[in-house]
């Protein structure tokens, strides 16, 4: 429950639910960090999380910066700072 | 998963393709024990509710399909099954389950979408199973023109075949074999009256060519994921909720047993919506590690070359080229 709103916390991001310890959690975060890090350079935008602070950060090279809670608002925050959605199975990602 | 959330199932299928003779006889044969049942019908005159008498609590939704005109109806309906529940004293019975047979014209992945979208459904309701009814007699021929019943098989955990007294063998066999190139992942049984009755296992017979409809751009087809040791569940779930952004309406259902650091988890979605995986009881399945992605408009063995990329598997070339705009 918030305390501000009062209202129920959504139900974690459902690729938060294959971490069942404080440490394993704590894993997936910094794995999680490190799967963006390799992919959204190369769309000209930077994502940040230490671990602590809720949320992860994603930024463009021109100073942008926002906090996310998700990986669905990092890709919906990742296409509005693009003006294109990031396509997994774009040709030119895919190296060809 | 043991949270407290009531079990919900959909049970969904052609104008009538028997899911009412199907819920009847699982009703009068206590499967749905305690259940309460909601059923929704396009017409403005119910006639369902009549034939399900045995329910212990049954309601019906009129005069609109549920996933579209009457959403804000069901969903309403189910925010008071949730209030009533809450109401209830922890010594008394709790509802725990619902049953929801939709109309024939309902999209099932419209209706897990409401449910999932909704702030208050999503803490109250979990939709345990889709079960889909396919016309035995008629079910290729819908196939075959109805973009409609494509969808609704290809939402399905499990189908039942109906009316398989009526329709002969070889057909039968050839719909079994549709519905599982349609959907790989569901399991497929066969009902004569709503009682059970093996289906024949379509196996050597050739499926029906589904002729690409107007508005649907390519055949729908399966592809199988076999994740390694390299494939971590992290970068799975990364990559898999960049595909569904961008490419939700191509990727129709995503089905599959994943390993993961807190157990075996169940993974399913339905287009963009992604149910919140179920913890399975730790044993070894053989199909672990296996993801089934079923859609249209990509190459199947480009979806194993971007989880690559994704979970680093491969060295990355330069992907500068990536910043213009394309």
């Amino acid at each position: 429950m918030c305390a501000n709103c009062g209202y129920p916390a959504a139900p974690g991001h459902w690729t938060e639910t294959g971490a069942a310890s404080p440490g394993d959690r704590l894993r997936a975060r910094y794995r999680r960090a490190q799967v963006l890090r390799s992919v959204l350079p190369a769309y000209g935008l930077t994502a940040h999380d230490d671990g602590q602070m809720p949320g992860i950060q994603i930024g463009n090279h021109f100073g942008s910066q926002t906090i996310v809670r998700d990986l669905d608002e990092v890709w919906c925050e990742a296409e509005r700072m693009l003006g294109r959605p990031i396509d997994p199975l774009d040709p030119r990602f895919l190296g060809e | 998963m043991t949270d407290g959330r009531m079990r919900l199932t959909l049970l969904g299928g052609f104008l009538g393709s028997g899911k009412t003779t199907w819920l009847r006889h699982q009703l009068h044969a206590d499967a749905f024990t305690g259940a309460h049942v909601i059923v929704n019908e396009a017409a403005e005159t119910p006639i369902d509710d009549a034939l399900l008498a045995r329910a212990s609590a049954i309601e019906v939704l009129a005069g609109g399909c549920a996933c579209c005109e009457a959403r804000t109806e069901l969903v309403e309906r189910l925010r008071r099954l949730c209030d009533i529940r809450s109401r209830t004293a922890s010594g008394e019975a709790r509802l725990k389950h619902i049953v929801l047979e939709t109309s024939g014209l309902a999209d099932p992945g419209a209706i897990l979408e409401a449910i999932r979208t909704d702030p208050m459904l999503v803490h109250h309701i979990l939709v345990s199973e889709t079960i889909v009814c396919v016309d035995g007699l008629h079910g290729l021929a819908q196939l075959v023109g109805e973009p409609l019943s494509r969808r609704q098989v290809e939402a399905a955990d499990r189908l039942v075949v109906t009316k398989l007294d009526e329709a002969d063998m070889a057909s039968l066999g050839r719909l079994v074999a549709t519905l599982q190139t349609l959907s790989p992942a569901a399991m497929i049984e066969g009902a004569i009256k709503g009682s059970p009755v093996p289906p024949p296992s379509g196996e050597g017979e050739i499926p029906e060519p589904l002729p690409e409809l107007q508005g649907e751009a390519s055949a729908i087809f399966p592809t199988r994921l076999q994740l390694d040791d390299r494939i971590d569940w992290t970068a799975f779930g990364v990559w898999l909720s960049a595909l569904l952004h961008a490419r939700g309406d191509d990727v129709m259902r995503v089905k599959g047993v994943v390993r993961t650091p807190a157990g075996r988890l169940l993974l399913q979605s339905v287009r963009k919506v992604v149910q919140s995986p179920e913890m399975l009881p730790a044993q070894e399945g053989r199909e672990d590690d296996t993801i089934v992605v079923i859609g249209r408009g990509y190459r199947g063995e480009d979806l194993l070359k971007s989880l690559e990329r994704f979970a680093g598997v491969k060295e990355q070339g330069d992907l500068s080229i990536l910043r213009r705009a394309s």
